[in-house]
């Protein structure tokens, strides 16, 4: 409780210090000719860079921490599963001891354009003063709700109390994503200011709900709030599989087996959505700004999707990979086993694909060495029909995975079950005929209709999916078990892949935060307010990688601080008494 | 326990450096700032030229789309068999030399558009100087064709885009809607029968879709609504025509358009 009490008075403590920052900070911002800071060695680029995305790493986990506690919390409501309610509380505790490191870096960050990019920040404070204290007073709210959700836990767990407690989990929600909402618009302003706003446009005249409101706002709105479960349930797959390896008695490890599985089911499944919230930004960005766009996708930043197609491969091949070697501790799940040789080549081969470079900037010696613009062979599958054929492929496979592994262990009793199992099978068929028909088709159409077959590949998957699950849910009504998940009878090999998983969603997460600022190139406020400093020159990826991969380890260096001290405080959540993942048979030692 | 923390600590170090040294071993391009260039009166063409391949390669990011030969019109190789830039320059537009084509080109990207390709080329008064874009129009000169561009050119600096002014006169006083749609440079983004290109909604047949009052709104405030399946360009049409069109003028556009059923 100590530490609770003591990371809250640090959280609001740095919190006041930062509204007294951004009280005072335009006017001093104003007498002053200086528009630029210098900061010792790394400079004043790469300190904000840091700064920013270290908070940034922190907020996604504590706002998205809350969506699958509270989700989870709701399972343990409805099906009155105990195990389910102490879940979203061991989630919740790891939010509490996260948000005043949250709190921190925000004011590292407010602190770090104050002295650095003074100008800047004079002009942003101008514009959305308002929007800062609103958002101050917020984060006050967020703070305690945040407070008597988790500390009231025990208190308002029965009846209608906990109905009550249930509303306080919504309300956190509420809070954060208003939080998320205003800070987003800060910085999509700096992307996409509105067409009337020109580098004349004194900020006191920017109208403040067109700035607010700006062409990109919603999109990352939106995009961030779903990458938000994504990197929670990455964070808290990795939590539970170092809790897991370090666990002392076999109902501890069958809790943080169970615990890393959700958290990786939650990271996955909240990722097959993402490309598409990716899409929409994507063309908001085209339409706001064709030239920013094209920087985007093709100008100088066209090498950073090769190293994002590299990254999603690795989540995918280490998701599915968990995936299976979870299979060996479900009772009638090597059934299925020998096909999960071919889902592999489906996987390996698609991550070939969809990293495959294709329209390249290159200088005349590397147009001639390959003997045009693109190359001979490489050229036709690093176009889009290829890529998107591939990356659909893959995600219909990996929701076979799923599925496989959530029909391991039952037997359905339903007299409809074989015909159930072939209509599933066909569909899945239909779906990667459509996908692979499209991906085909569009070598032979302009780029114009290409573009929208991509929406027919999405909808069949997106299709299979729901009409799958709803027949899965149907035909295991009632279905009988071929012996319960034997949770914690786990090699530690798949905790490893819970590792890699989470740093490379925290590393991904990085290098998307490089794109979407990168792309204003030399410009603070996108063709409007331009960048004069000594760092203006926005750097190349493997400059770029360097502080990502700094970023990560201080966060998962500063994470698994935190989580130690908030665990030296707390009394255990897995108790003698039993709150392991569920009736069945004793949980065993893993090797 | 020490064990298995350093397994961890390897397994993520690991990731990290794979992660890191992937990114590192693709090609390196940085996002330039474009520098200041400073010319005399007597600057020599070889000069102008040096600076404008710079830019082109760089801090102008002109190869992003030009010379991949999808977004825009390849300018170092030929084009249609009309050859590089320098060759072609001056016969793309009749009465207009090729230094005047090109540095128009660059301050209003839209008033030219090639058959078969989108207005996507931002002004690039936004980027660059008056200086940076004489040296790109001499730098593509050079691309099969004679450099002309002088300190005399560089001395006549284009009004920035925030601050170009209104058209204030309009520049002709024809009353015929077609040769008004021609000279207007309505044709270059509306269809209208086999002339024009289609990138906004085609003006054959507009009559009876729409409104005479509508099509006026379009035309004097473009911005007011956009078409179905228009959405992508929306706000490429500029909303210049309420000044630059005599009050006639606009209504003998109107009612033309009106009937064409």
């Amino acid at each position: 409780m100590r530490s609770g009490h003591r990371g809250a008075g640090v959280a609001l403590g740095v919190l006041l210090l930062a509204v007294f920052a951004l009280a005072a900070e335009p006017a001093w911002a104003q007498e002053t000719a200086r528009q630029y800071g210098d900061f010792p060695l790394i400079g004043s680029r790469a300190a904000i860079w840091v700064a920013a995305q270290l908070h940034l790493f922190f907020a996604a986990f504590v706002l998205g921490v809350p969506m699958f506690a509270v989700v989870a919390e709701a399972i343990g409501i409805f099906n009155k599963e105990e195990r389910y309610d102490k879940l979203a509380k061991e989630f919740t505790r790891l939010l509490l001891v996260s948000y005043s490191a949250t709190a921190i870096w925000g004011a590292v960050l407010v602190f770090g354009l104050v002295t650095l990019y003074p100008g800047v920040w004079s002009y942003l404070a101008e514009i959305f003063d308002v929007s800062m204290w609103v958002y101050v007073g917020i984060f006050f709210f967020e703070s305690f709700t945040l407070y008597l959700y988790y500390y009231g836990w025990d208190h308002w767990k029965a009846g209608r109390a906990k109905w009550f407690h249930w509303g306080l989990g919504i309300l956190l929600n509420v809070w954060g994503t208003l939080v998320m909402f205003i800070a987003n618009s800060w910085l999509t302003y700096m992307m996409s200011p509105p067409a009337e706003v020109t580098p004349d446009t004194a900020p006191a005249m920017v109208q403040f709900w067109s700035a607010f409101a700006n062409a990109t706002w919603m999109p990352i709105n939106i995009h961030r709030l779903i990458a938000n479960v994504v990197f929670g349930g990455a964070i808290v797959g990795a939590y539970a599989a170092y809790r897991f390896l370090m666990a002392r008695t076999d109902e501890e490890r069958a809790h943080y087996d169970w615990m890393g599985y959700i958290g990786n089911l939650v990271a996955i499944s909240a990722l097959i959505v993402l490309p598409f919230a990716g899409y929409w930004l994507g063309r908001e960005i085209y339409e706001f700004n064709q030239q920013m766009g094209i920087t985007m996708m093709g100008g100088f930043m066209s090498w950073l999707w090769i190293v994002q197609a590299f990254l999603i491969g690795v989540l995918f091949l280490a998701g599915n990979y968990y995936l299976w070697v979870g299979m060996g501790r479900i009772p009638g799940a090597e059934r299925f086993t020998p096909y999960t040789k071919y889902m592999l080549v489906v996987l390996v081969l698609g991550v070939m694909v969809w990293a495959t470079p294709h329209t390249m900037i290159a200088n005349r010696d590397e147009i001639s060495a390959m003997g045009g613009q693109f190359h001979p062979f490489l050229g036709v599958l690093g176009v889009m029909s290829a890529k998107n054929t591939a990356v659909n492929l893959m995600i219909l496979t990996t929701f076979l995975s799923f599925l496989l592994y959530r029909r391991a262990n039952k037997e359905p009793v339903v007299g409809w079950a074989r015909q159930g199992t072939v209509i599933q099978g066909a569909v899945f068929a239909i779906a990667a005929l459509i996908v692979v028909f499209y991906g085909v088709y569009g070598y032979f159409v302009p780029a114009i209709v290409r573009i929208g077959f991509s929406v027919y590949q999405v909808l069949a998957v997106l299709g299979t999916i729901v009409a799958v699950i709803a027949i899965d849910i149907a035909m295991m009504r009632g279905a009988t078990s071929r012996g319960a998940i034997r949770w914690g009878q786990m090699p530690a090999r798949s905790q490893y892949a819970l590792f890699i998983l989470a740093v490379t969603f925290t590393w991904l997460m990085g290098l998307m935060g490089f794109a979407r600022s990168g792309i204003r190139q030399h410009w603070h406020v996108f063709e409007v307010m331009r960048d004069t400093s000594q760092w203006a020159a926005t750097p190349a990826l493997g400059y770029a990688s360097v502080v990502i991969s700094a970023c990560v380890l201080i966060f998962l260096g500063l994470v698994g601080f935190i989580f130690w001290v908030g665990g030296l405080a707390e009394k255990p959540i897995i108790s003698s008494t039993g709150a392991g993942p569920g009736p069945g048979p004793q949980p065993v030692a893993g090797d | 326990m020490l064990m298995q923390n350093l397994k961890i600590l390897l397994v993520v170090l690991g990731t990290l450096g794979l992660y890191t040294w992937v990114a590192n071993a693709i090609p390196q391009i940085e996002s330039e700032v474009p520098t200041e260039l400073a010319f005399g009166a007597d600057v020599a063409p070889e000069e102008l030229v040096r600076a404008g391949e710079e830019l082109y390669a760089g801090a102008g990011q002109c190869t992003s789309c030009h010379g991949l030969g999808t977004r825009a019109p390849n300018l170092l190789t030929d084009h249609e068999g009309e050859g590089t830039i320098g060759q072609r320059c001056g016969g793309r537009v009749p009465g207009e030399d090729c230094k005047t084509y090109l540095h128009r080109s660059m301050i209003e990207p839209a008033a030219y558009l090639v058959q078969g390709f989108g207005p996507i080329m931002p002004d690039q008064r936004i980027n660059l100087s008056n200086n940076q874009i004489w040296a790109l129009v001499a730098f593509l000169q050079d691309q099969g064709g004679q450099v002309t561009v002088t300190g005399a050119d560089l001395a006549s600096e284009a009004p920035s885009p925030a601050a170009a002014p209104a058209p204030a006169a309009p520049a002709s006083t024809s009353l015929d809607p077609l040769e008004l749609l021609r000279s207007n440079a309505c044709l270059g983004c509306h269809l209208l029968g086999d002339e024009g290109v289609q990138l906004g909604p085609p003006l054959s047949g507009i009559g009876a879709r729409v409104t005479a009052d509508y099509i006026r709104e379009s035309i004097l405030d473009p911005a007011a609504g956009v078409s179905e399946g228009y959405e992508s360009v929306q706000g490429l049409m500029p909303p210049i025509f309420g000044q630059s069109l005599t009050a006639a003028q606009l209504e003998a556009i109107v009612r033309f358009l009106a009937e064409q059923r």
